[in-house]
């Protein structure tokens, strides 16, 4: 019932760099943000690991949690894979694909390709995890904290380039 | 005096004129803005300009402080996205899922496809080198509702079937199996329930793979976790119901599964299929416990057990009770595989003191370097020749070596051998080339 891919394609394209907990001025809090109906507050990392892999599928009301994710390539994408599933677009696909296969993944991650879009969607759907930069997070949905840390704190563990200084 | 005065009027003439074009360009432009908004508003279904103002820099700016997880705050936290149809938040918060699948012009099918073709040859006798069409399986999914769901697997298949050593049908003939046709209820991440036909959850194999191919690193099964159609000894499937979740165990992350079903099939000779479909031989339920842990420490590992038990009906034989003991510890990073399982199959006839174990172990690792990942897997399955319910299967064991070279994310092509010593038979050397894939 482990559902770690064994196919990737580790290309150099791909990589993501590593030193963002470090060097904040040239970063920015990547936030994870729920539905304001949902009475979460705080997650751990670990949590967060097994929600956006899928192996956690209903909030502790019993509400099926619903996976909102980037397109394949937005930065933001690049980061939860990267920092939270710890694996690159290819490996992420096969993930779900075998986890969908087994029937321990109940359904697919939705695919939005605008912070306006994942706003929007997470507002309307009570059971839906997605993610924001700091910036374009706004009222309509709720941001949580991740090991008690709010995205505002330099030791919060999601961070991304800012969009001047975004790595190709 | 008189030229200044005539050219200042002139100037003067000439930035009115100019501030009227500009003037009317920005009307022009802005009934445009407008007419483009419209025909957004009607394709989306919601107010574009709530959201440009929630997403405008100037909105950025203003907001100081973060819509953070404080009740009385979230609760007050105006609704800027809020689709300007909805009366109010509770009824706007209506699930996306739900409106689809209320929406009778969509289908609710999901359905992926795995394939896979061969060009094998060997020296067992009898033996040709031959290309193969695999199995053609079409996965297919439904999202019933929040707590239901539909899973199913079709397969086609070319070929007889071998059960435990007798081949049934005609070769190069297609059949199609309803391998999997699982209803499923999800209650929370610690019981869920799923009742039809599925994979029983012996071991870790046959949890973790089906009937894909390219899903596994190598060409095919271990010999222990082999279909029963394709002289497999464990009962991979079974129609009944399952239900397993998570056990509040904290960072171990220990899962349980628990399965009653009709069991295999054992009349003899074991010519017919030997999964229980639409009725079973007998009122006795086959049932499997299985308990495994995940501990969040050591991302990657699983180790557990499971006991499988059935009373089984041979023709012309007594009842022979069947215990199916599997215990696995595996390690699987993306690029580092290491699969570890023991099995051991007791049958005992009733009435009769003597026991008929078969025990069957398999180890296999593999490591990936970019695209290529070579593997290897070691296997073993030791039946007792005179073994009342699969005489023919015997004694094999040997080592297989192989590469996976996965092409893009849909294409993997392998290149395996194995070698397979047989007890009071010479051994076999096989080569097989498979291009597997999914679409």
């Amino acid at each position: 019932m482990v559902i770690w891919p064994q196919a990737e394609a580790a290309r150099v394209s791909e990589e993501w760099p590593h030193s963002l907990e470090a060097d904040t001025d040239q970063t920015e809090p990547l936030a994870v943000v729920i539905n304001r109906m949902n009475s979460v507050t705080n997650l751990s990392f670990d949590e967060l690991h097994r929600i956006f892999l899928g192996s956690r599928v209903h909030w502790s009301d019993g509400r099926r949690i619903t996976l909102v994710m980037r397109d394949p390539g937005e930065p933001e994408r690049k980061t939860i894979l990267h920092d939270v599933c710890g694996m690159n677009e290819n490996q992420f696909k096969i993930h779900f694909v075998q986890g969908l296969f087994t029937g321990e993944i109940l359904v697919s991650p939705k695919i939005l390709s605008t912070p306006a879009g994942v706003r929007k969607f997470i507002f309307n759907v009570p059971g839906a995890i997605g993610y924001l930069r700091l910036s374009e997070v706004d009222d309509s949905v709720k941001v949580v904290l991740i090991d008690e840390l709010s995205p505002d704190d330099r030791r919060y563990r999601l961070r991304m380039p800012l969009p001047s200084v975004k790595s190709e | 005096m008189c030229c200044s005065a005539l050219s200042a009027q002139q100037a003067s003439a000439v930035d009115k004129a100019t501030l009227q074009l500009l003037l009317a360009k920005i009307d022009q432009l802005e009934s445009r803005v407008s007419e483009l908004e419209g025909h957004r508003q009607e394709a989306c279904g919601y107010n574009v300009a709530a959201l440009s103002v929630a997403a405008s820099p100037v909105a950025m700016k203003t907001r100081s402080t973060l819509a953070l997880p404080e009740p009385a705050r979230v609760a007050d936290a105006p609704s800027q996205a809020a689709p300007t149809t909805a009366s109010g938040t509770e009824q706007t918060q209506v699930d996306n899922g739900m409106n689809d699948r209320m929406d009778l012009s969509k289908t609710l099918l999901r359905i992926r496809g795995f394939a896979d073709i061969s060009l094998h040859g060997g020296t067992q006798q009898g033996d040709k080198t031959s290309f193969s069409l695999g199995q053609l399986d079409l996965f297919v999914t439904s999202d019933i509702s929040d707590k239901y769901s539909f899973l199913g697997e079709l397969v086609f298949e070319a070929g007889p079937d071998n059960i435990y050593g007798v081949n049934v049908g005609t070769a190069n003939s297609f059949d199609i199996d309803i391998e999997r046709y699982l209803l499923q209820y999800s209650a929370n991440d610690y019981f869920n329930l799923s009742v039809g036909r599925g994979h029983t959850a012996i071991g870790y194999y046959n949890t973790a793979y089906h009937h894909s191919t390219w899903l596994q690193t190598t060409t095919d099964r271990p010999y222990l976790f082999q279909f029963e159609d394709r002289g497999g000894i464990l009962p991979t499937h079974t129609v009944g119901a399952h239900a397993y979740g998570m056990l509040p165990s904290g960072r171990l992350g220990l899962h349980y599964v628990a399965e009653i079903g009709n069991g295999r099939e054992a009349q003899s000779p074991l010519t017919q299929e030997p999964v229980q479909n639409d009725f079973d031989d007998s009122n006795h339920k086959a049932y499997n416990l299985a308990l495994f842990a995940r501990p969040e420490s050591l991302r990657g590992f699983q180790t557990g057990f499971s006991l499988y038990r059935d009373m089984l009906n041979p023709t012309n034989m007594p009842k022979v009770s069947e215990t199916i003991a599997a215990a696995h510890a595996i390690f699987i990073r993306p690029k580092f595989e290491w699969l570890n399982e023991v099995v051991l199959d007791r049958h005992v006839p009733v009435g009769i003191s003597k026991v008929f174990d078969t025990p069957g172990f398999y180890s296999q690792i593999s490591k990936q370097f970019r695209a290529y990942r070579p593997y290897l897997r070691y296997e073993y399955m030791n039946a007792p020749n005179n073994e009342p319910i699969f005489p023919a299967v015997g004694l094999r064991h040997g080592p297989l070596a192989g590469i996976r070279y996965d092409a893009n994310e849909s294409v993997a092509f392998k290149f395996q051998y194995d070698y397979t010593f047989l007890r009071n038979q010479p051994g076999i050397n096989e080569l097989t080339t498979q291009v597997g894939f999914t679409f």
